[in-house]
């Protein structure tokens, strides 16, 4: 006995009961009372009629969702059997934000009346599989009935995607209706269950009751396991705890919280992964400085992103688009690393969020993997997965699971919006990552909107087969890495009026930085430096306290400088003549590479001008190692021995000036 | 006072000993590094303000081997931890590129490090991929006032770049740039070219601070740390002893052979490590019947260290088996370095003894193909493919793995060395 009603792969197959008894010629439909079931291999067919619960084909084969039969009606052909509906919600259909407006925990039998205008409740007749039995509405303030079948689900209140509200008794007035069935109905019709197949209601009420009971052990064990750690853990899960519940508070505050956390919030289930919060909090920056340091690390958010209004427009207007329309679509974004790609992506995402709370479009998940952040290509499904259902799986299961439910036609499905940041991670042999992730968008009902990010411009032409390039399509964009005067106002506006800089200094910064690569990253540490070094030597000169030329240049300095040149400088004299001699031993041979005994001949005889005494072979190969650990020379395996082969790493040019000088 | 007098000498030489050998076993950190202060004002400062203000890091140190990287760390971290504000709060990761041979075992290793809590005793549970998810989602969770700052330490800093995708460091660096637990990603390598190592968006996400540690003493300087290093500390128990001692190592220190001694070590590697390794093989001298440093203990343990070590395998030579490196040493001369063979060998050995050998037996082939072999196992001889070879023993191509002034020197030290033995190897041409 499975509980997966659907994966058993059953042949279904769906047929008319009776003759039309109605027929709209404008339309070309004829209406039907009942539609019978007939399951491959089972003898006797199940039956659904008007006004009874049903159970339809979902994503989740555990949870099918329900919804009450209005109408049944076939096109002219006759061939497609469309039902038309009203839907029910189960308490995990619900988003998980808005759980916590419920107020109290749900009943693991409730479903609630769903009231969605946006959503569509015509759905292809041979999803249906079969009925189940719905209990009476459940008045507001009555408890649920104990004892009864763990099989019957009770509706109570409404959900209209917002808040909870109460039930008006009278929208379930077609619930009453099979009591006295119509009288063109064939057969007799009970309130519940009409079904006279037996074991395919078994199978159904099984499924049911192995699920009613799943949850409530899950349930209670995960209950159990958050009174566990919270008394274990201490302030963090307390101010976690304490968050949240700022975040049911008002909309006001969420919507603040959100900023900061774009990631959905997820519940732990087994450990809760944080780190141990500190004795005092940290420091508050102390002066102008400190706060400008402050400003301009790269993890502080700024309050806007300048430079990045055009591309911001664009992006925004794709998702917009896809998430109004309800389509789906994929965008590839390329830039070299700094660029602000994913910031841009997320600062979209924020302003959407925004409007999406104030209801200008529907509302839409956002979820974030990043290819670098996962071990092996394949993990995406997992991760996708469980960021969508908070439900683990195998890599191969997830797959499936994410392929079912972008395929199938889900009538309450928001829209989702895929961030895959380095997507060039997500390489494999055959591409099936790639391939899937952008199929999907294409399907009729996946609603899926895919951005993903990557620093090649040609990556789909470079690395992508062409059925996979295809599906990406041609929305592109690339992020030119900024320039020096983008660069100038990125500081300027992180820094806001905090003076802290000579405006020349922060001028030679940008400059420098956007002929090198344009990466804001770099600009921004660089300067974070320079106040570091104008704090250690402002006491004694500058008297302004600003950060100039001087503090700026030894800063970068310290950055872009190669070090090979001081660190001939610092060696030691055999070193310095060790690398004397594999020049010498370069020219003499007129090749760029020399085996360990040719270079020590020269060695030696350079010992001897130098007045030194020569060193022996055992020297020799210890300084020869040593400049190669440091990779001044690059060196074959020491096994060869006298053979190694010695090659320089730094051009002889820098080897002499570095020489010469002192 | 009384009870410190009646030390003996014994005892004062053995503690003595003792003190100076911590010190140059780099058991005890020193108070202070040694000509490093800016390096170590910076790194102290940089570590400061992320215990203190929770601000994230990451920095390379960098410098050839034996220069005090992980020294200066040490230093750094020991007065960090004493600072007040910090001592609580700072928790520390410290990792090794030759320990932590892939991101799986490293992931594993910073989680029980942190004693996040899927670790339960000293066995952390989950794949690799929960693994990861479950660390990224711990540091994802702080923020940058009220979680405990972490330290991480990443030494051979430079094996870690070569891990698959780079995926340890690229996650480390990114929660550095990111607003989430503040992080300090200490870097220690010795390769200067470390940052072509990283991946792009990696080098990106590194903030390019770099500290170097390159000596720059003078000799003079090096002869005070040497002074500095061999004398016993103020507060040693017997005073009389330790002034005596220390003025026998000022003494010492002015003395020209010495100098001459330091000098050539100072010549050929400025860094401590190996100064060390000197000084320790001199202290080990020290007895209680030879109470003090001698010049000739120094003069011992130099020969000791600078000693060529296949000089010393030659010592132990036969004369057959020298004779056969004398003629793989022409042989090498006539044919410029061209591989050989056993035959080619047997041959001029061949001639030697037919025209100009009176003292030397004739060996029959086979042993002298023993002496060979001999040879080979000693590695003085290499087989130039070493892969495999249906080629019969005799004619397999070799190579000498000897200089020139290798041989040379070894036959003017070798005992009773036959005269027609030496000057076959003298002469030009076999």
């Amino acid at each position: 006995m499975s509980r997966y009603i659907t994966r058993l792969r059953m042949r279904r197959t769906y047929k008319w009961n009776g003759r039309p008894v109605g027929e709209d010629r404008k339309l070309k439909r004829q209406y039907y009372e009942s539609m019978s079931i007939s399951v491959e291999g089972k003898t006797e067919d199940a039956t659904v009629s008007l006004g009874q619960y049903i159970l339809i084909e979902g994503d989740d084969d555990d949870n099918p969702f329900v919804a009450q039969l209005l109408k049944l009606y076939t096109d002219d052909s006759g061939k497609k059997k469309t039902a038309v509906l009203q839907w029910f919600v189960r308490m995990c259909e619900v988003p998980q934000s808005k759980r916590k407006l419920l107020g109290r925990d749900p009943h693991p039998q409730e479903i609630f009346f769903y009231q969605d205008r946006s959503c569509d409740n015509e759905v292809d007749g041979e999803t249906i599989l079969g009925a189940v039995q719905v209990g009476i509405y459940v008045p507001v303030q009555d408890p649920f009935p104990v004892g009864k079948s763990r099989d019957i689900l009770f509706v109570k209140l409404l959900w209209d995607t917002k808040s909870f509200r109460a039930l008006d008794p009278e929208l379930m007035q077609p619930s009453q209706s099979p009591k006295s069935p119509p009288p063109s109905s064939r057969g007799p019709q009970p309130r519940a269950l009409p079904t006279p197949d037996p074991s395919v209601m078994k199978r159904a009420m099984s499924g049911i009751l192995t699920r009613g009971s799943m949850s409530t052990g899950k349930m209670s064990s995960s209950e159990a396991e958050s009174l566990h750690s919270a008394s274990k853990l201490s302030a963090a899960k307390a101010l976690s705890a304490k968050r949240r519940s700022q975040a049911v508070s008002g909309p006001q505050v969420r919507k603040k919280l959100d900023l900061c956390t774009p990631a959905t919030p997820r519940t732990p289930r087994h450990a809760t992964p944080s780190i141990p919060s500190r004795t005092a909090p940290a420091r508050k920056p102390g002066n102008v400085l400190e706060e400008a340091r402050a400003r301009l690390h790269v993890s502080s958010v700024p309050e806007s992103l300048p430079c990045r209004e055009q591309e911001f427009q664009d992006i925004y207007n794709f998702v917009e688009s896809k998430v109004i329309d309800g389509t789906g679509g994929c965008m590839y974004i390329s830039g070299v690393p700094g660029t602000g790609k994913t910031a841009t992506v997320h600062e979209v995402i924020r302003s959407l969020q925004q409007s999406a709370e104030q209801d200008e479009i529907p509302h839409f998940r956002f979820i974030e993997i990043n290819g670098m952040k996962m071990t092996d290509p394949h993990q995406a499904y997992v991760q996708i997965l469980q960021k969508l259902t908070d439900q683990k799986a195998t890599p191969d299961h997830a797959a499936a699971l994410l392929e079912k439910r972008f395929s199938a036609p889900a009538p309450k499905k928001e829209t989702v919006v895929l961030l895959v940041d380095e997507l060039d991670l997500l390489w494999t042999r055959k591409q099936n990552v790639m391939y899937n992730l952008f199929d999907w968008p294409t399907r009729r009902n996946a609603r899926l909107v895919v951005l993903t990010i990557a620093n090649t411009m040609d990556l789909p032409e470079r690395i992508m087969i062409n059925r996979v390039a295809s599906r990406l399509g041609l929305t592109r964009m690339s992020f030119q890495p900024y320039t020096f005067k983008q660069l100038q106002q990125i500081i300027t506006s992180r820094l806001n009026r905090v003076k802290a800089f000579e405006e020349d200094a922060l001028q030679l910064v940008s400059r420098k930085v956007a002929a090198l690569s344009g990466d804001a990253r770099r600009c921004l540490d660089i300067c974070r430096r320079a106040t570091e070094i104008c704090e250690h030597s402002g006491s004694q000169k500058n008297s302004s306290g600003l950060v100039g030329m001087s503090h700026v240049m030894e800063a970068l300095d310290e950055m872009f400088s190669s070090s090979y040149i001081s660190a001939i400088r610092c060696a030691s004299v055999q070193e310095q003549l060790f690398l004397r001699a594999v020049i010498a031993e370069f020219r003499r041979l007129g090749l760029e590479e020399a085996t360990f005994q040719q270079v020590f001949v020269q060695h030696q005889a350079l010992c001897r001008v130098e007045g030194l005494q020569p060193a022996n072979v055992s020297e020799g190969l210890t300084v020869c190692q040593r400049l190669g650990s440091c990779r001044l020379l690059l060196l074959e395996g020491s096994r060869l021995d006298l053979f190694l082969r010695i090659r320089l790493n730094v051009s002889q040019d820098d080897v002499l000036y570095a020489l010469k000088a002192d | 006072m009384s009870k410190r007098r009646s030390l003996t000498e014994a005892q004062c030489v053995s503690l003595a000993q003792k003190l100076l050998r911590e010190r140059l076993c780099h058991q005890k950190l020193p108070d202070r590094p040694l000509a490093l202060d800016s390096q170590y004002k910076h790194l102290l400062e940089l570590l400061r303000r992320t215990a203190v203000h929770g601000e994230s890091n990451s920095v390379l140190i960098v410098g050839p081997r034996g220069s005090g990287k992980t020294m200066l760390l040490g230093c750094v971290l020991r007065e960090l931890m004493s600072l007040k504000e910090a001592q609580k709060n700072v928790l520390l990761v410290e990792l090794n590129g030759l320990l932590q041979t892939d991101d799986k075992i490293a992931l594993k290793e910073i989680t029980r490090q942190l004693h996040l809590e899927n670790v339960v005793g000293d066995k952390v549970f989950g794949s690799f991929a929960e693994n990861l998810a479950f660390l990224l989602e711990a540091l994802k969770k702080g923020d940058k006032s009220s979680s405990r700052p972490v330290v991480f330490v990443l030494d051979e800093f430079d094996l870690f770049a070569h891990h698959k995708n780079q995926t340890l460091l690229y996650n480390l660096l990114d929660v550095s740039q990111s607003a989430q637990t503040p992080v300090a990603v200490l870097g220690l390598t010795c390769r200067l070219d470390v940052l072509e190592l990283l991946e792009k968006r990696v080098k990106s996400r590194f903030s390019h601070r770099q500290i170097h540690l390159f000596s720059s003493l003078s000799f003079a300087q090096y002869v005070d740390a040497v002074r500095a290093q061999l004398s016993l500390p103020p507060d040693f128990p017997d005073p009389k002893f330790s002034d005596a001692w220390n003025h026998s190592v000022t003494k010492l220190c002015e003395e020209k052979s010495v100098e001459e001694i330091l000098r050539r070590h100072f010549n050929s590697s400025k860094d401590f490590r190996s100064l060390h390794s000197l000084l320790f093989l001199s202290v080990s001298r020290v007895s209680v019947s030879h109470s003090t440093l001698h010049e000739a203990d120094l003069l011992e343990a130099s020969r000791l260290i600078s000693a060529d070590s296949k000089a010393i395998i030659l010592h132990g030579l036969s004369i057959l088996e020298l004779c056969l490196i004398i003629a793989m040493k022409h042989l090498n001369d006539t044919y410029d370095g061209e591989p050989f063979n056993f035959q080619m060998v047997h041959n001029e050995f061949k001639k030697f003894i037919q025209r100009k050998s009176h003292s030397i037996h004739k060996f029959e082939k086979p042993v002298v193909m023993k002496a060979f072999e001999h040879l080979l196992q000693l590695e003085l001889v290499r087989p130039v493919d070493s892969g495999v070879c249906k080629v019969q023993r005799e004619y397999q191509l070799m190579r000498l793995m000897l200089e020139h002034g290798q041989v040379m020197e070894a036959l003017q030290r070798y005992p009773q060395c036959p005269t027609d033995v030496k000057q076959w190897a003298l002469s030009a041409f076999a």
